[in-house]
């Protein structure tokens, strides 16, 4: 499954990083808002939920090579988040799910947090 | 020279007991020999100007200040210029803080005057986030002059580093606090390698006993904001000279020791401060030419209740020293005669899993030599069969001198390589959760 492909199922809209959502696999899956435990635990791929929107959250997906991240509760990225993810080409998805619900559509369409080695 | 905390809170934090009202937290910082502080409660300043008032009557020092949590639950510290200013920051965060305290969940926000009478209840949810980002949290600390400080960033939770992963680039933080969780030269190596944010050191007080756990050693004129600022940036040399635990650290224990030495007259101090990790051995030893004891004041030397102090009612030094060096399987030794100084020595299981860690030797020798320009210090540390040993004469007269333009920086300079030397491990960022 695509980024692109995900936001649709969790009712989102791509507000950064369009081109490379289209192209990019969601390999796995992250839930945290501390981006310090992000840095720790996510890996490669992973499409990462989260309530956090500063800009700071482009530099962590940006490090760790996540597929994207996933804003939710409805909460609208600041103007430099977006702009940065734009320049990086990390999708940003902003939907007005909440965290629970995002990460239960996800892992329904198979996308799991813990991946085999 | 100042001894400051500068983050605690009063019991109107609802984290916070209600022995913190305000002439209670002056009071617990007296005991603690503290000469400023700084009363920091969660998004609110309901209590700064009683316990100013109550400082002005005890002669503490009180500097404004919050501490505000962002959109992104990071706490910044905001220290301020006056109570006006930070009322004024008050109400502006008032209007970006969202809900109601529940005092069953979160405990009561009690609003105390200085002659701890409770005056009434705050009803913001104070233990809450504001709606605002950092970058617009640092700003509003600055449009009241104010200084913005990222809190205890030694901590995962509601520190900078833990909620953001790294402090964003461009954010215009005055200084970073380290907690009492954090060896002070370890949060400099770990947060402020090559000197990017100055550092600060406070113990976070919610309860009295807490108060000066940490504090931060700072050469300013008085304990005012502007000389805060200065010191910040390391001009007009104003400087912070460094932090960490009295009650704890080895080095602050030697400072203790130094300073008792001093009041007692003395004008050449030597200390030596022996690591023997092979040996299972750390020793301290402080030997002076001040006035020497009696036998019956050596006897008392090491009683929690006796002082020869008349100036601050700490002067606890030797009996937690001595506690300390219990507590580590060793023991403190003192030999004095009156008229041919002392010498105390305290010794240490270097491996013993209670051993009062080292601490900051850069933080003492940094307080006494420009505390005390005429002061002979000799000072020896070694680690194993490496050793730095530093001479204030002959550093002094190398330029090392407070009095001299850059003498500060040479100063500090000459010890950090000389302790840089002793070869120990670098320190990677660690988060305390």
């Amino acid at each position: 499954m695509t980024v692109a492909e995900a936001t649709e199922k969790i009712q989102g809209t791509v507000v950064a990083g369009a081109a490379s959502a289209a192209m990019r696999e969601v390999r796995g899956g992250y839930a945290s808002d501390l981006l310090s435990d992000t840095m720790g635990n996510s890996r490669d791929g992973d499409l990462w939920v989260t309530m956090q929107k500063h800009v700071n959250i482009v530099a962590v997906a940006h490090l760790k090579g996540l597929a994207g991240i996933v804003v939710v509760n409805g909460r609208q990225p600041e103007e430099a988040t977006v702009a940065r993810a734009e320049e990086e080409q990390i999708p940003i998805i902003s939907t007005g799910l909440p965290a629970f619900d995002v990460v239960g559509i996800l892992y329904s369409q198979g996308v799991r947090g813990r991946r085999q080695a | 020279m100042f001894v400051i905390d500068p983050h605690m809170h009063t019991c109107l934090s609802p984290c916070a007991v209600l022995d913190m009202h305000p002439a209670g937290l002056v009071d617990a910082a007296i005991q603690a020999g503290l000469d400023a502080i700084a009363v920091c409660d969660h998004n609110s300043a309901e209590n700064v100007a009683a316990v100013e008032r109550a400082g002005r009557t005890a002669g503490m020092a009180v500097i404004a200040g919050m501490e505000i949590t962002s959109e992104e639950e990071a706490h910044i510290l905001a220290l301020l210029p006056s109570v006006e200013a930070a009322l004024e920051l008050q109400s502006k965060i008032y209007r970006s803080l969202p809900g109601r305290n529940d005092e069953r969940s979160f405990g009561p926000q009690v609003i105390a005057n200085e002659h701890a009478e409770v005056l009434g209840f705050d009803e913001h949810l104070l233990s809450g986030a504001t709606t605002l980002s950092v970058d617009r949290v640092v700003a509003a600390i600055h449009d009241v002059q104010g200084l913005a400080v990222a809190s205890h960033v030694d901590r995962e939770r509601f520190g900078i580093i833990g909620q953001l992963g790294m402090i964003p680039q461009g954010l215009a933080l005055d200084a970073l606090e380290i907690s009492f969780r954090t060896n002070f030269p370890d949060g400099r190596a770990a947060f402020a390698p090559k000197g990017e944010f100055p550092i600060v050191c406070s113990s976070d007080a919610h309860e009295p006993k807490e108060v000066g756990k940490a504090v931060t050693f700072l050469l300013l004129a008085e304990p005012t904001l502007d000389e805060l600022r200065r010191a910040f940036a390391d001009k007009d040399g104003r400087a912070i000279l460094g932090g960490g635990r009295p009650m704890e650290d080895l080095a602050l224990h030697i400072l203790d020791l130094a300073q008792n030495s001093i009041e007692a007259g003395a004008t050449a101090i030597e200390i030596d401060l022996l690591e023997y990790p092979s040996e299972d051995r750390l020793i301290v030893e402080v030997r002076d030419n001040g006035r020497g004891m009696d036998p019956r004041n050596l006897a008392r030397a090491t009683d929690p209740f006796y002082t020869t102090r008349t100036t601050r009612k700490v002067g606890m030094g030797l009996s937690l020293l001595s506690e300390a060096a219990r507590a580590a399987g060793g023991k403190v030794e003192i030999d004095s005669k009156p008229g041919f100084g002392s010498c105390v020595r305290a010794i240490f299981q270097y491996h013993h899993i209670d051993r009062a860690p080292v601490g900051d030797m850069e933080t003492t020798l940094m307080v006494l030599l420009v505390s005390h320009p005429d002061l002979d210090i000799r000072f020896k540390h070694c680690v194993e069969s490496e050793a730095f040993e530093l001479n204030a004469h002959v550093l002094r007269a190398a330029g090392a001198n407070p009095a001299a333009p850059d003498g500060l920086a040479a100063l500090r300079k000459a010890i950090r390589k000389g302790e840089a030397s002793l070869g120990r491990p670098g320190v990677s960022p660690r988060l305390h959760s």
